[in-house]
């Protein structure tokens, strides 16, 4: 939630999700997104007007990727930000890096920092977004959209008995997955799987070796991973027949800019994944 | 023949030592990993125990193209900086820095960039990128007749040229791509198959070609002008080396990328204790540097927990130190 402390002014003072104030200006018309999936939720609480500048890989939706590009969220352009004269930016904690957010609150810029770390969070990521476009009502019919989708999710893994034990290949060259303190570890939990990389943090690296012994269900592989193909990404796996995934034909190519983003689009991944994972189970509607 | 003198003597028992050092080092890589119980490896290289379906995938599929990797380019890295050491007459020259692994790599990061295949698209590319800044470096040297320090530094400033462009590649490319090219530029076995195998016939011949030139490689170490005087071709035996080293040197880098200090620590260390003779040094080189790379793969993919790292890594860090080590000793 936020607080609204001085709405008579040029502007409110705003709490951003690290805990500190951030003054938004009102009415808010220039605002600069600094990482794709901030932009991709901006424009989903129906903000994306008010957006004068994204990042390099913000291809969702295509309004964005018509707008000018401020070098990628890794390493922003300042001066092409500055140049933009935004009121605001929209940073997240885990994308851009510390040093460019306090040179940008150093030029006067205001930056409200984001840091989503679950699905709950990315929710509330919507509310906030909505609360700083005054695009309250859209945020508010999103969000309970977004819960009853949970919640039929929730329903349908009731009939789960069996959870299958999921390796998720985030590269292939040379392979990773991601570790329990990870977005894709709620995310396969969520969806009633075994997340085989639980026993390790961040994103570890595999080797052959190690996923022979581990013997995975199911395989699913985040697409581009080592720039290969999705043939190519399979193809890898098949030459191990020894491996149940392989075997009984369970490796899953899936779009990496869907699971990759700490976005609403992630409820999409899951609901995906539930439907590779669980075949078995009746869609419901 | 010129300046015969019996190694044999020497030669043999060398050779057999090493050779027992390089079959235990193979025999632990096989058995040893980051999974599974070490005992019951060894059992089924004995043909003992219970059948085990995936070991045996891990130990004949995996761990043994592996290994075999490792010690081909462990003896090739160290055969290269053993080469070119005697070529140049310079301690420090080593195939890194005279620029020929960088332009095996900007040649191979080409290659992977225009998405080549391993064998032969990736090879031939980053051959003829070693070829390209060896004939550079060569030019370079050209101009200042033949002095081996001007080489050197010829090297080195191709070499920078070389990693300029090499982070020009990285940051144009796509992020897709990025983290395979990182992590190949590190030093990776983990490609290690079947697809390996061209490697390893392109290898052995240049084996055989450096060790057949061992004893003019000798003679070129007392000076070009007694060498020639003796009855070297120095031109021709120089060219043939530089050629065949390079060769060696690029076909290891497109397969496994940078991996540092091996001809650097490998020929120092086997110069201290055998002599400068090349007639034993070449193949003690090549047993030495494969057992010595087998090693350090097999504590790269199983010391880490969270995951195998860089062979790259562990080559820097015990190589570096030793190689700090060998100098400081050099010095009193």
């Amino acid at each position: 939630m936020s607080f609204c402390l001085s709405c008579f002014a040029q502007g409110r003072e705003l709490t951003d999700q690290l805990g500190r104030k951030v003054e938004v200006a009102e009415p808010l018309t220039r605002v600069v997104s600094l990482t794709p999936n901030l932009t991709e939720t901006s424009f989903e609480v129906g903000g994306g007007d008010a957006l004068v500048g994204v990042t390099r890989f913000a291809t969702f939706p295509e309004a964005a990727a018509r707008l000018p590009r401020v070098g990628s969220y890794v390493a922003l352009d300042i001066e092409k930000i500055v140049k933009l004269q935004p009121q605001l930016c929209l940073a997240t904690r885990d994308g851009n890096s510390k040093a460019s957010v306090e040179r940008l609150e150093a030029l006067g810029i205001p930056v409200y920092v984001f840091d989503p770390q679950s699905l709950e969070e990315v929710i509330d990521t919507v509310v906030r977004l909505g609360d700083i476009y005054r695009t309250e009502a859209q945020a508010e019919a999103l969000v309970s959209a977004y819960r009853e989708r949970l919640d039929r999710v929730t329903q349908q893994l009731k009939g789960v008995k069996e959870e299958p034990r999921v390796f998720f290949q985030i590269d292939a060259q040379p392979i990773f997955s991601a570790g329990s303190d990870t977005f894709l570890h709620q995310l396969l939990i969520r969806s009633g799987a075994v997340n085989l990389a639980a026993d390790r943090t961040g994103y570890p690296r595999y080797s052959w070796e190690e996923l022979l012994v581990l013997k995975p269900d199911v395989v699913v592989l985040a697409s581009m991973g080592g720039g290969y193909s999705e043939q190519e990404l399979k193809a890898r796996w098949e030459a191990w027949p020894q491996i149940p995934a392989v075997k009984n034909q369970r490796l899953y190519v899936v779009d990496a800019d869907l699971f990759n983003r700490p976005s609403p689009r992630l409820i999409d991944a899951l609901e995906h994944l539930v439907g590779l994972l669980h075949p078995e189970l009746p869609e419901i509607q | 023949m010129i300046g015969y003198i019996p190694v044999y003597k020497k030669l043999i028992p060398v050779t057999m030592i090493l050779s027992l050092l390089l079959v235990v080092s193979m025999l632990l890589g096989l058995t040893i990993g980051s999974t599974g119980d070490t005992g019951a490896a060894w059992k089924l290289l004995l043909g003992q125990g219970e059948p085990d379906a995936t070991l045996e995938v891990i130990v004949w599929q995996l761990r043994w193209p592996r290994v075999l990797l490792a010690a081909t380019v462990g003896a090739s890295l160290s055969l290269g900086g053993l080469v070119f050491q005697a070529l140049l007459r310079n301690p420090l020259a080593e195939p890194y820095i005279l620029g020929v692994s960088g332009g095996s790599a900007v040649g191979a990061i080409l290659g992977i960039l225009a998405g080549f295949s391993l064998f032969p698209g990736l090879t031939l590319s980053s051959f003829v990128g070693s070829l390209a800044v060896l004939l550079l470096v060569l030019l370079l040297s050209k101009r200042k007749e033949g002095n081996s320090d001007s080489l050197l530094l010829g090297g080195v400033m191709v070499n920078a040229f070389c990693g300029a462009i090499i982070m020009f590649l990285i940051s144009v490319s796509k992020t897709s791509q990025m983290q395979k090219i990182i992590f190949w530029l590190m030093g990776d076995l983990s490609s290690a198959s079947a697809d390996s195998l061209p490697l390893l016939l392109g290898v052995l011949p240049c084996f055989l070609i450096i060790f057949l030139l061992a004893q003019p490689l000798n003679l070129l170490l007392t000076g070009r002008e007694s060498a020639s005087a003796m009855g070297v071709n120095v031109a021709a035996v120089m060219l043939v080396l530089l050629l065949t080293a390079s060769l060696m040197v690029s076909l290891t880098v497109c397969h496994s990328g940078l991996i540092g200090f091996v001809g650097l620590t490998i020929p120092h260390v086997l110069r201290m204790l055998l002599g400068s003779d090349h007639r034993t040094l070449i193949p003690a080189c090549i047993l030495t540097g494969a057992s010595y790379l087998v090693l350090c793969d097999l504590l790269a993919r199983s010391l880490p927990s969270q995951g195998e790292m860089s062979v790259g890594i562990v080559t820097a860090l015990v190589g570096a130190p030793l190689f700090i080590g060998l100098l400081w000793r050099g010095r009193r």
